[in-house]
């Protein structure tokens, strides 16, 4: 690659559960503001030149939503593009416009309010398709169920392996700032939680929540002028599965595997399970947390209940941030796992800082069941 | 495959789709739709950098990048920039109603304002030749109001200003 | 400095039209995807991203990527969605052109879709405005401000006669055009009446000037400079693009148009300075014939009454010194998250000599193509037929 691009700073809104003193306009504020501060950089050509942007008109409830943004991003007569996925694949494609060679600093910022809606899931149900999968009632909780069925049956993942999974996020949300599921919960409680869609409790899922997250992304030459801690972006990767849930193989990684393989490759990473020294999985569901670790190569195919019995996730520094079951928007779950791995390798991790951080692996999920998934390896 | 029995397969799927929304209108908007409906007040906000206002008030100036910290609030008369003349009224997204057509709406420079920052409505009027730019409007307030865009009825033109662009 | 060249080597279309009722949405994104990969001579094993785009109130699919990846080659690869309103289409010209330019892809197959009769279009564009203010005002995109401001300044006859002119040769361009949606066989003659028996939709802007709303995909698969050459492709490079947003307001006021200043900048960065001699074909996003008219100016950066005299003396025609849509334009086919895309495709297949019975006359070096959105925003992307130096550098 000829281009090097880093992340220069970062910035999160605290997550909660229902902003309702904030709109879109002021959230995204915090964190621009908050990201401009840290780097003393307006915007213009020799300052941010771009925003990406990343949200959703049906999460928004607005036609281009991104329009009501746009003073805020400084793309007042300037440029902006809006992903419409997962926060990771903003980070991605950020990236890319920097390696490109359009732009040497970006601004990327993700917001997403899923207190908003009535529903997340009346969102997320009209991500099927209007004459069967959504008539029959799907939505991505329903698929997520799916999903967890076909992996606990072949994994052998047990209910209380997973209730722990859930315990500890809570352990390790309660060390982060911004964390929105502190509470500190006892397996017994996650296993009382009333069952959603079965085998998913209330309590394995990621909590309805608000938030924002802003970026700045540079270029070699730039991020060694903006800041004295870049955090490089040395792999990238992301795939696509098919849509209808009963042509995937819902316990495997497929579409994880691929896009772990095209980012290991850029980095030339060969052993993930031994170099990463953090990594931040967006665990949407707790059972997902065990089967994306297998997708990224973090223990074997099917290992995924020996590596949590064998205190893998915390042996390999598995979302210390609390994950996304500490509470991130749906939107926003990759967006904050890279910021939570960037956080660490610039040593600003607090309590939770892994000492001498130098690699991590970020990972985040779109659509059904992980159907696009997207891998960024960080390094500093 | 026969005409017949193409035209007998194409079934198309009917639905309405509803999501309901709780838009929440933060200290900006929200000061700006309180003053309207309590008070009868139009708040804008100021940058401290250009002193330009925005009506309905904004977070952020998008000409200066900083947080638009003023507020002032603007009077009730003004000057009509721009105007549109509808002849085709689309149903309301959220109500299905369809407004009377012709109506006019117009972009107003309240007196007081600051910078490019005209302020949206209907404007009321019975007869189409009195809609020029630069007539004079006032603002007309709903008795009932809500916060919401239709606290403020529509703007009406001020009889005297009218006649003498005639 | 741009990381390294791309270029534009086969693109597809779908029927335009306003009611495509015998396909679905992945049924219609499918025609188009198999035109280009057919137009390219690739299989899909030869793409390795796939980029998707739309606005999603509009047929209320929420993510429609994920049903659509049964249709657009989708499983398997890497891929991204971009949306931003009218312009998505460019954007995602920009966004196959950043991907490719940065290393990271080799050939990037980019995807905008619509199908507006399946939703309620003006709805769906009256919801951009804010929820808490101005939704029960905006009228979709129908505003009568972009005639008068040329009213204004020209009077109204000239006006009126020149904007129904601009309408009529886009017309007759989507005769020449069998993809195209509307193709009304206007006739030059009849020029006055055709405006004056028109319904008026707000202040002078009417029925008769105003775009289509149709049903459509288009599809066109971006390379880097090894693939082009490994596949002896036929190739519309893409020199550089710029991207123009505005604040949130529907009007420009004292402001300058966005158009002005991406087409500024964009050929500023190429030490153009009369884009109208630089440039041989542009495809410009005409959400109706008055701003169409209107933004001539500003884009090719002229003066005074420049642009209404192109116009006038039928420049702006298929065998004119300056074509403009030789595909008939936005007016003649708007399928809104493809229309952007189907701007910067026409221009390339203009430049590959691909446009049939639309291709222009004279011999095209480079093409311009723009997108429009959101409130009043401008995408500018330039092509050309020779390559690029490394870099972008236009060639004199």
């Amino acid at each position: 690659m000829a281009n090097r691009v880093a992340i220069c700073a970062v910035a999160q809104t605290p997550f909660s559960a229902n902003k309702w003193d904030v709109r879109a306009q002021g959230l995204v504020w915090e964190v621009v503001r908050e990201v401009r501060e840290q780097t003393g950089l307006g915007f213009g050509k020799d300052a941010i030149q771009a925003a990406v942007t990343v949200s959703d008109d049906v999460f928004d409830a607005r036609t281009i939503s991104d329009g009501a943004i746009t003073d805020v991003v400084g793309a007042h007569y300037g440029a902006e593009e809006k992903v419409a996925a997962d926060g990771a694949q903003g980070v991605y494609y950020a990236a890319a416009t920097v390696l490109s060679g359009h732009h040497d600093v970006v601004l990327l910022v993700g917001h997403c309010k899923e207190s908003q809606s009535a529903s997340r899931n009346m969102v997320t149900h009209l991500a099927f398709d209007p004459f069967y999968t959504r008539p029959v009632g799907l939505d991505y909780l329903c698929a997520a169920a799916l999903q967890a069925q076909a992996y606990m049956a072949r994994s052998d993942v047990t209910e209380d392996q997973l209730a722990d999974v859930v315990v500890r996020a809570r352990r390790n949300a309660a060390k982060n700032p911004v964390a929105q599921e502190t509470r500190a919960v006892t397996r017994e409680e996650v296993l009382a939680s009333p069952m959603v869609a079965d085998p998913i409790r209330e309590a394995f899922m990621y909590p309805v929540s608000d938030g924002a997250v802003a970026m700045i992304l540079a270029s070699e030459r730039r991020a060694q002028e903006i800041t004295d801690k870049p955090v490089w972006i040395t792999g990238l990767g992301n795939c696509y599965d098919s849509f209808f849930l009963g042509e995937r193989d819902l316990a495997g990684n497929f579409t994880l595997e691929r896009a772990a393989q095209r980012a290991y490759a850029m980095a030339g990473i060969s052993m993930p399970g031994k170099t990463f020294d953090v990594v931040e999985i967006a665990d949407q569901y707790a059972h997902q947390l065990p089967q994306y670790a297998e997708g990224l190569g973090l223990c074997d195919t099917n290992g995924g209940g020996p590596w949590l019995a064998a205190d893998g996730p915390d042996k390999q520094n598995v979302n210390l941030s609390g994950g996304m079951l500490a509470g991130n928007p749906l939107m926003l779950g990759g967006l904050v796992r890279v910021a939570e791995a960037v956080i660490q390798l610039r040593g600003e991790a607090g309590e939770q800082q892994v000492s001498n951080a130098r690699r991590a692996v970020a990972h985040g999920a779109t659509g059904p069941a992980g159907q696009l998934q997207t891998v960024v390896v960080l390094e500093n | 495959m026969s005409k017949e029995k193409q035209d007998a397969e194409l079934i198309v799927s009917r639905q309405v789709i509803s999501v309901p929304q709780r838009f929440s209108t933060g200290p900006v908007m929200g000061r700006f739709l309180q003053e309207l409906r309590d008070n009868k007040r139009i708040m804008a906000s100021k940058c401290p950098q250009c002193a330009r206002h925005h009506v309905p008030p904004r977070e952020v100036c998008a000409i200066c990048h900083v947080e638009a910290t003023g507020w002032d609030e603007l009077k009730q008369e003004g000057t009509v920039r721009d105007f549109d003349v509808v002849y085709y009224a689309s149903p309301d997204p959220l109500t299905g109603e369809t407004r009377r057509a012709p109506y006019v709406i117009c972009w107003v420079d309240l007196d007081g304002t600051q910078g490019d920052a005209p302020f949206w409505h209907l404007l009321d009027v019975d007869d189409l030749s009195k809609v020029q730019r630069g007539v004079r409007v006032r603002v007309v307030f709903a008795d009932e109001r809500h916060g919401t865009t239709e606290d403020i009825l529509h703007f009406a033109i001020i009889e005297d200003s009218a006649s003498e662009n005639q | 400095m741009k990381n390294r060249n791309v270029a534009i080597i086969g693109s597809g279309m779908s029927k335009f039209s306003s009611h495509r009722e015998e396909v679905n949405q992945p049924e219609m994104i499918h025609e188009a995807v198999a035109a280009a990969l057919a137009d390219a001579q690739l299989g899909l094993d030869d793409v390795d991203c796939v980029l998707h785009g739309n606005m999603e109130l509009f047929e209320m699919v929420h993510q429609p990527d994920m049903w659509h990846v049964i249709a657009d080659g989708g499983w398997g690869k890497s891929g991204f969605r971009l949306t931003t309103g009218g312009t998505t289409g460019a954007t995602l010209a920009c966004a196959a052109d950043n991907l490719v330019a940065s290393g990271l892809h080799d050939v990037v197959l980019a995807i905008g879709f619509e199908k507006l009769q399946e939703g309620h279009t003006t709805g769906g564009i009256t919801n951009m405005a804010d929820p808490l203010w101005g939704r029960s005002l905006q009228t979709g995109a129908l505003t009568g401000t972009g005639a008068q401001k040329v009213i204004d300044e020209f009077g109204v006859e000239r006006a009126r006669l020149a904007a129904m002119k601009y309408r009529t040769i886009m017309d007759e361009h989507a005769m020449r055009n069998r993809n195209a949606h509307r193709r009304l066989r206007l006739e030059r003659q009849y020029i006055k009446e055709t405006a004056e028996n028109s319904p008026p939709l707000a202040g002078e802007l009417r029925m008769i000037h105003m775009c289509s709303q149709s049903d459509g995909a288009c599809a066109a698969i971006f390379a880097s400079e090894d693939k082009v050459r490994q596949f002896g492709a036929n190739p519309a490079w893409i020199v550089d693009h710029e991207t123009v947003h505005r604040e949130e307001t529907m009007i420009f006021g004292s402001q300058v148009s966005t158009q002005r200043i991406a087409a500024e900048r964009l050929f500023g960065r190429h030490a153009i300075g009369n884009p109208r001699e630089a440039v041989d074909v542009f495809e410009m996003y005409d959400p109706s014939a008055w701003w169409g008219l209107d933004w001539l100016r500003d884009f090719l950066l002229l003066e005074g009454d420049e642009h209404l005299k192109m116009v006038e003396n039928g420049e702006i025609a298929l065998d004119g010194t300056f074509p403009v849509n030789p595909s008939g334009g936005v007016i003649a086919s708007n399928p809104i998250g493809a229309t952007a895309l189907v701007r910067v495709v026409e221009a390339a297949m203009q430049i590959r000599g691909t446009a049939g019975e639309h291709q222009v006359s004279k011999p095209v070096r480079r093409a311009l193509a723009s997108g429009f959105g959101g409130t009043l925003w401008t995408v500018l992307m330039l092509l050309s037929k020779e390559k690029p130096a490394c870099g972008g550098v236009a060639h004199e």
